[in-house]
């Protein structure tokens, strides 16, 4: 438990200027020689005729933030990162927006590249977070995620 | 005893509320809560869910107790 503990979820999309935002914060720390970025955006997908116009997320929180700070702490374990930030929406999220920002820094790119991937699959996979996809006309369907 | 449950996603839909509080026996297990809540609310055989006991899901049958916090969790739908 070196690293405190971070609040992931934020309210509706998450803003490119707050992900460049991030970015710039780095600039400071300059043992850093490699970034790595994941950033989910909804898809209008169409489904019978209907098409996903937004996904409302809602988590089991509390489960959440600590599964959240888990599988940072595995990944800090597992990988030399110098740093690693996860964000994810809570609430609508229209398509085309972003809902999930995972940023991994390190020296050098290779870790990178395999932290990230880690990261977001543990993610999808480990964190009771749930889509309701909203229609077009009103209607909604739960999502799955994909394995 | 009594037993807190909260539900998510598309349970919670399914049960019309997010939690509730409902009477068991003495040494009720996650086999037998499953059971009766599936008794209680039929599309929940339907679908596939989790219990998670003190927000860790239970992989094998779990004798509940009074002050767990049960949660139901359809599949997760994050990122």
């Amino acid at each position: 438990m070196t690293k405190k503990k971070k609040t992931v979820f934020v309210e509706g999309p998450i803003s490119p200027s707050f992900i460049a935002n991030s970015i710039e914060k780095h600039q400071t720390k300059t043992s850093i020689g490699a970034h790595d970025i994941f950033l989910g955006q909804v898809r209008a997908d169409q489904i019978d005729g209907k098409i996903v116009s937004a996904i409302e997320y809602s988590a089991y929180e509390e489960m959440a933030e600590n599964t959240f700070h888990q599988i940072r702490e595995e990944t800090f374990s597992k990988f030399d990162l110098t740093c690693m930030h996860i964000y994810h929406s809570i609430g609508t999220v229209k398509s085309g927006e972003i809902c999930l920002f995972v940023f991994v820094s390190a020296p050098h790119r290779r870790v990178t590249f395999e932290a990230l991937e880690y990261l977001v699959e543990r993610i999808k996979k480990d964190a009771p977070v749930f889509g309701k996809e909203i229609f077009d006309n009103q209607t909604h369907q739960w999502k799955v995620n994909q394995p | 005893m009594e037993l807190k449950i909260l539900y998510f996603g598309m349970i919670a839909e399914i049960t019309n509320c997010s939690e509730e509080v409902i009477s068991v026996f003495k040494d009720c297990n996650t086999t037998q809560l499953e059971a009766l809540l599936e008794e209680k609310y039929r599309r929940l055989k339907d679908i596939s869910f989790k219990i998670a006991i003190n927000q860790i899901i239970a992989d094998t049958n779990i004798k509940l107790k009074q002050d767990n916090e049960i949660a139901l969790l359809p599949p997760f739908s994050g990122g």
